[in-house]
């Protein structure tokens, strides 16, 4: 196949990646109109099976990738609004992208971006071989926008959001994805030099080095995909009705409302989502 | 969580809620001014208009090299289709920002403003 859509999903006890990816992939295929393929567990898979989504996924999907689950030790507080809860979080055999992908040229994305417009479909013939995302867009804008949302670190890069990487798949980008891997396995090492924080183990921060590297060391002018407009997880998806996504955004303590239609987002409070499923999977028909 | 959700719809939020509709439709607008043609990706403004419209007053409108957003030469074989390209999206954009502007304009409460 000549291009397509590429989502990861390994659930843990908190969250059911595979729930969303089958959301996500409908409405990336509604508004993209290119084919989604999943890759996944064997665990999940299984949960998939229990749960009976694993019919609609066969249905949804192009198609679905088992491939081994990463043995992260990643824990991280996944927010709800007010609320946190702790979970591991398996995300970090991205790099593994550029093998399993069945496409050409890919776009992988985030379970929890919702593409809900035609906006990325003109990326897929952009003369590069690599389009990373390199902004955080946030609902409210810059006032709410930290400097480690911009950053790797106080003093480091700037950051590139894996949320969304289009790709070719050819000699370039299978160097770009073994540097992804290569920053992983020496994750400690690379946060020494580039003076990040390397408790948790962040796609994004390894994308960004590696582009780094990749581009010589320095910044340079070359195309990107669009930023990532984003809507944190102190916010919730409060209702989706009439085509609209409805919010309640934290903002200096106090609740404001907003609404997003016709326009991708990055919902990262993925309970919210869950709560919303079926409305939003109406959405997607 | 409705009681919250009641409370972010006073109007002593309206202001908040506005400047967040305006900025979301701005950049959903700027997204549909952006146009990938030929391996590059342009951005349509005025600059870009009123110089293709100038190239083709000027009898310049076949194999045309145009700079894109990174300053990249993008070779556009036929201008003319080109300008009827960038025109037409150019107009359906700025018109369903003037509708869309309208509505929020118009909509004097939160909960108003949510349905634009």
């Amino acid at each position: 196949m000549d291009k397509g859509i590429v989502l990861f999903a390994h659930n843990n006890r908190q969250i059911d990646y595979a729930k969303m990816s089958i959301l996500t992939a409908k409405l990336a295929n509604k508004n993209l109109k290119v084919p989604v393929s999943l890759i996944t567990d064997p665990s999940t898979v299984s949960w998939m099976k229990e749960s009976k989504t694993f019919s609609i996924a066969a249905e949804v999907f192009h198609k679905i990738i088992i491939t081994e689950r990463p043995e992260d030790n990643n824990m991280r507080n996944f927010g709800d609004g007010k609320s946190y809860s702790a979970a591991p979080f398996s995300n970090g055999n991205r790099f593994n992208v550029w093998d399993l992908t069945p496409y050409k040229r890919t776009l992988l994305i985030d379970t929890d971006f919702l593409i809900l417009s035609d906006n990325l479909n003109k990326y897929w013939d952009v003369d590069s071989d690599l389009l990373i995302s390199p902004r955080y867009n946030d609902i409210i804008g810059e006032d709410r926008t930290g400097y480690l949302d911009t950053h790797i670190s106080e003093t480091g890069l700037e950051m590139y959001w894996a949320t969304t990487v289009m790709f070719t798949k050819n000699e370039y980008t299978k160097t770009f994805f073994d540097l992804v891997d290569h920053v992983k396995q020496k994750y400690k090492m690379f946060s020494d030099v580039y003076r990040f924080n390397p408790i948790i183990y962040r796609n994004d921060i390894a994308f960004s080095i590696a582009k780094h590297i990749m581009n010589g060391y320095q910044q340079i002018d070359e195309y990107d995909l669009p930023d990532v407009f984003s809507v944190t997880d102190k916010d919730v998806l409060y209702e989706v009705e009439n085509n609209t996504l409805k919010f309640l955004i934290n903002y200096k303590d106090s609740n404001i409302a907003a609404s997003v239609k016709d326009k991708d987002v990055h919902v990262m409070n993925k309970f919210s989502i869950i709560r919303n499923y079926d409305k939003l999977m109406e959405l997607a028909e | 969580m409705q009681e919250e959700f009641k409370k972010a719809l006073d109007f002593s939020n309206y202001r908040q809620t506005f400047a967040i509709q305006r900025k979301t439709l701005k950049e959903k607008i700027d997204a549909k001014l952006t146009y990938g043609y030929n391996g590059g990706i342009f951005k349509i403004d005025r600059e870009l208009l009123n110089f293709v419209e100038m190239l083709i007053y000027k009898d310049r409108s076949e194999n045309v090299v145009i700079l894109d957003v990174n300053e990249n030469p993008i070779l556009v074989e036929n201008l003319v289709d080109f300008r009827e390209e960038i025109f037409d999206r150019y107009f359906s954009a700025t018109f369903e920002y003037h509708e869309e502007y309208q509505k929020i304009k118009k909509a004097r409460s939160v909960e108003k403003l949510l349905e634009v």
